[in-house]
C-alpha cells in the first residue's frame, strides 16, 4: 500500500511557480483522465488552489508509483521541465502524506491559518476525482479522514473563528455584527487603495451589491467602480454619498481628516441616525475620531483593527497546539486502520481455518444427536460460534494493537506459521 | 382588567401549591423548571469552555422541558375544576411556555447565538412567580363571559410575553452595541445576533405588545360593563392596577407613535431603552397585582365567593386569566 503526495505550496514556491503548476477545473478533469490512461492501477486526487497544487496518489499494490513518476506527470501535463519547478516541489510519503493532507484540510497549512475555504476546495478536489473514477479505497479513506479531522478542528478549537487580516476582522467581527444582511446596503469606498479593494472582496462575499466609489481622481474611481460593478461619483458629492451609505471604507492618502466632526454633523442630520459602519484604513485617519462617539456610528481605524487582529492571532495561536493534537490523533488512528487493513488476509484465513473444523464438529454432533429440534441446534450452533470468537479474540486483538505501530508483518508471519495459514 | 392576578385566600394557596402538585403523568412544575435550569447552566458554560455536543444536549433538555411543560398544562387544563388554565398561576405558566417555545425555536435556528442567557432567566422567573406568588384557584365555570375572559387574559399574557421578548432583545442590543463601540472582539460563547436583527425584533415586540395590550384592555372594559350591569359592582378606573395598565398602554402608544413619526427615534439604542423601560413598568404592574390589595383583586374575590344573582350572561366574573 502506497500513499504519496507531490506538489508545491505557498511555503516553498513563489506565486510565479505556483501559477505555472495550477490547474483550472477543466485542466484538472483532463489531467485525471490522462492519469487514468497512464496509471490505471493508481488512485489520485488533484488539489489545486491559488496557494497550492498537490497531487495525492495511492496504490494498493506495489506498482511503479514513485515521487519521480508523479513529478513527471505534473510537469509533463504543463509542458514544464524539472529545472523550472524541481527545487520547489515537496514530497511526502505514507504517514507524512496523511498528516499533510489532514493539516491542509484543517486549514492549519493555509496562508491565513483558519480560513474556511480550503476545506471546501479539498472536498471539491475529492469529488472531482471520484466523478472521474480516479479514487479508490485508499483515497476514499484518506480524504474522508481529512474531512473528519477538519471538522474536529473546527468544532473543538476556535482556530477558524479567529480572523487575522484587517479586512476579514473588519467584516466578520464587526460589520456582520451590525448588519444582518448586506444585499440592501450601500457601500461607499473613499479612495482607491489596495486594502479597500480587499475589503470589498470580503463584503461582496457577504452579499454587498451596491458599491459607490468616490476618489479625487475620477478616472481611478471609475476604474475601481467598473471592476466591482459599482458607480463612481465626483469628489464634490462625498457628503451626499456619505448620507446614503451604510458602510464606508476609506483609504485616501489625505494628510488631514476628510470628514470632520462638524462635517459629519451635517451628514447626520440627513441620515436620521441610520447605523453607519466606517472602516477608516487611512493613515493619517480620514475620519475625525470624535465621530465614533455619535450614536449609531461604528468607526474603526486601522489601529483598532490591528489590535483586534493581534488579539485574534494570540487567541488563535493558543489554540494551535490543540488543533495539531487533533491532527496527530486522527493521523495515528488513520494509520492504525490502514495497517490493520493489511492484516485483513491473515484474519480472513484465520477465521476460515477455524470455521471449517467448527462446521465439521457440528455436523458430527448433529449426526450423533438426531433427535435435537431446531431450537436446540441453534443454541448449540451459537455456543460453537461464541467459542470460536472467544478463541480468535486474543490473536485479533494482538494484530490490532500491533497495527498502531505499523504493519505487523512479524506477527502475521508468526500467526501464519502457527496456524498453518495458506493463501 | 389589568395585568395582575385573581386572588384566592392564602389558605387556598397553601393547600394547592402548584410546585408540588403531581399530575397523572407524575410531571410537576419542578420537572420542566429543572430542565430549563440545566439548559441555562449549559448556556452559561459556553462562556467557560467549548464543547462539540453541548448544543445538542441543550436542545434535548429544552425540548424535554417544553414537552413536560406542555403535558403539565394539558393535564392541568383537563383536571381543572373551573375554566381550564384560568387561574393566575396558569397564566404565568402558560406565559413561560410561550417564552420557552420561542427560545427553543430561536436556538434551533440560530445555534451559535446565546439567546438562552437572556430568555431563560425570564422563563424561570415566570415559572417561579407562578409557583410561589400567584393564586392557583381557577375561575368558576360561568360560560357567558368565557369569550371575553379568554380574550382579556390571553391578550394580556401575549402582551407580557412580547414585552419580555423585547426586554431580552433590548439587553442583547445594548450589550452588542457596547461591544462594537468599544471595538472589542466577540466574547467567547456569548455570540449575539446582529444589531439589525435585534432592532427589528425589538420594534416588532413593542408593536405586538401594544396590539395585545390594547385588545386586553378593551376586553377588560367589556367585562367591567357586564359586571356593572349584573350586580352593580364596577371596577373604578383609578384602581392602581387599572391605572398602571393604562399608563403602560399610553407609554407604548406614545413611544410607538413617536417612533413612527420621528425617524431618529426608531433607531437602535432608543428602542432598546424603550423596551427595557417597558419591562420595568411591567414588573411594577405585576408587583402591584401581587402585593397590593387593589379593587381589581377584591372584585375578583367577591365574584368568586358570591353566587350569581342574575342570569349567567350578566353575572360572570372575568372568566380568564389575569386581569
Amino acid at each position: 500500500m502506497k500513499l504519496q503526495v507531490v506538489g508545491v505550496s505557498h511555503h516553498n514556491a513563489p506565486i510565479s511557480v505556483r501559477e505555472r503548476l495550477a490547474f483550472t477545473n477543466g485542466q484538472a478533469r483532463a489531467a485525471i483522465g490522462q492519469w487514468r490512461e497512464e496509471l490505471s492501477d493508481c488512485e489520485m486526487v488533484l488539489l489545486s488552489t491559488c496557494n497550492r497544487t498537490e497531487l495525492y496518489a495511492a496504490a494498493e499494490t506495489e506498482v511503479n508509483l514513485t515521487p519521480e513518476r508523479i513529478t513527471e506527470f505534473l510537469i509533463g501535463f504543463h509542458d514544464l521541465t524539472r529545472d523550472d519547478i524541481g527545487k520547489h516541489l515537496f514530497t511526502y510519503d505514507g504517514e507524512e502524506a496523511i498528516r499533510h493532507l489532514f493539516t491542509v484540510a484543517s486549514s492549519l497549512d493555509s496562508m491565513v491559518v483558519g480560513e474556511a475555504q480550503i476545506l471546501s476546495q479539498v472536498k471539491q478536489a475529492y469529488q472531482l476525482a471520484t466523478e472521474e473514477q480516479a479514487t479508490g479505497p485508499l483515497t476514499h479513506a484518506a480524504f474522508q479522514g481529512a474531512i473528519k479531522a477538519a471538522r474536529r478542528v473546527a468544532g473543538e478549537t476556535t482556530v477558524h473563528q479567529r480572523r487575522v487580516s484587517i479586512p476579514s476582522v473588519a467584516v466578520a467581527d464587526f460589520a456582520r455584527q451590525i448588519f444582518e444582511r448586506f444585499e440592501d446596503k450601500t457601500t461607499l469606498v473613499i479612495g482607491a487603495g489596495e486594502m479597500a479593494e480587499e475589503t470589498i472582496r470580503y463584503l461582496r462575499d457577504e452579499g454587498v451589491r451596491q458599491i459607490t466609489v468616490v476618489n479625487r481622481s475620477r478616472e481611478r474611481a471609475i476604474e475601481l467602480a467598473d471592476r466591482w460593478q459599482g458607480q463612481a461619483l465626483d469628489w464634490g458629492q462625498l457628503e451626499s454619498a456619505l448620507a446614503e451609505a451604510d458602510l464606508v471604507v476609506s483609504t485616501t492618502g489625505a494628510d488631514e481628516p476628510i470628514v470632520t466632526s462638524e462635517c459629519f454633523g451635517r451628514i447626520e442630520a440627513v441620515r436620521g441616525q441610520r447605523p453607519l459602519f466606517v472602516l477608516d484604513l487611512a493613515v493619517p485617519r480620514d475620519f475625525d475620531p470624535e465621530i465614533a462617539n455619535r450614536p449609531e456610528v461604528y468607526l474603526y481605524s486601522i489601529d483598532d483593527l490591528s489590535a483586534a487582529c493581534t488579539r485574534n492571532r494570540m487567541a488563535r495561536d493558543k489554540q494551535l497546539p490543540s488543533a495539531h493534537k487533533i491532527i496527530e490523533q486522527e493521523t495515528e488512528r488513520f494509520m492504525a486502520d490502514l495497517h490493520h487493513r493489511a492484516t485483513g488476509p491473515v484474519i480472513r484465513r484465520l477465521r476460515q481455518g477455524w470455521q471449517k473444523p467448527k462446521e465439521e464438529e457440528l455436523e458430527r454432533l448433529f449426526n450423533k444427536l438426531p433427535d435435537l429440534n431446531d431450537l436446540e441446534r441453534d443454541e448449540i450452533r451459537q455456543a460453537f460460534d461464541r467459542l470460536v470468537n472467544k478463541l480468535l479474540h486474543p490473536p485479533l486483538e494482538s494484530l490490532r494493537d500491533e497495527s498502531r505501530h505499523g504493519i505487523p508483518s512479524a506477527l502475521m508471519e508468526a500467526l501464519s506459521r502457527l496456524f498453518q495459514l495458506k493463501d | 382588567m389589568v395585568l395582575s392576578a385573581p386572588v384566592a385566600s392564602s389558605a387556598t394557596i397553601l393547600t394547592l401549591p402548584l410546585a408540588s402538585s403531581l399530575r397523572m403523568s407524575g410531571i410537576s412544575i419542578t420537572c420542566f423548571a429543572a430542565s430549563y435550569s440545566v439548559v441555562l447552566l449549559l448556556e452559561i458554560s459556553r462562556l467557560l469552555f467549548r464543547s462539540g455536543i453541548r448544543g445538542a444536549i441543550m436542545l434535548g433538555f429544552a425540548a424535554a422541558g417544553l414537552l413536560a411543560h406542555t403535558i403539565f398544562l394539558v393535564e392541568r387544563a383537563v383536571s381543572a375544576s373551573g375554566y381550564p388554565l384560568s387561574s393566575e398561576q396558569d397564566w404565568y405558566v402558560v406565559a413561560a411556555w410561550v417564552l420557552a417555545a420561542l427560545y427553543l425555536y430561536l436556538t434551533a435556528y440560530h445555534r451559535d447565538n446565546a439567546f438562552g442567557v437572556f430568555l431563560l432567566p425570564l422563563v424561570l422567573g415566570l415559572v417561579a412567580a407562578g409557583a410561589w406568588l400567584a393564586d392557583p384557584t381557577p375561575f368558576t365555570r360561568r360560560p357567558a363571559l368565557l369569550v371575553w375572559g379568554v380574550v382579556h387574559g390571553t391578550s394580556l399574557m401575549l402582551a407580557t410575553v412580547a414585552i419580555f421578548v423585547g426586554f431580552a432583545a433590548g439587553l442583547m442590543y445594548l450589550a452588542q452595541d457596547r461591544r462594537l463601540k468599544k471595538k472589542l472582539p466577540p466574547l467567547r460563547g456569548l455570540r449575539l445576533p446582529s444589531l439589525e436583527w435585534l432592532r427589528k425584533a425589538n420594534s416588532r415586540a413593542v408593536g405586538v405588545a401594544l396590539i395585545f395590550l390594547g385588545i386586553g384592555i378593551l376586553a377588560g372594559v367589556v367585562l367591567n360593563m357586564i359586571y356593572s350591569r349584573s350586580d352593580g359592582t364596577q371596577l373604578d378606573w383609578t384602581d392602581p392596577v387599572v391605572l398602571a395598565t393604562l399608563f403602560m398602554f399610553c407609554w407604548l402608544t406614545i413611544s410607538g407613535g413617536v417612533s413612527a413619526l420621528y425617524k431618529p427615534a426608531r433607531e437602535g439604542r432608543k428602542v432598546a431603552f424603550l423596551t427595557v423601560l417597558s419591562f420595568i413598568f411591567l414588573i411594577c404592574l405585576l408587583a402591584i397585582g401581587f402585593f397590593f390589595d387593589t379593587e381589581h383583586r377584591k372584585l375578583k374575590v367577591e365574584h368568586e365567593t358570591s353566587p350569581p344573582v342574575l342570569s349567567s350572561s350578566a353575572m360572570d366574573d372575568e372568566g380568564g386569566t389575569p386581569r
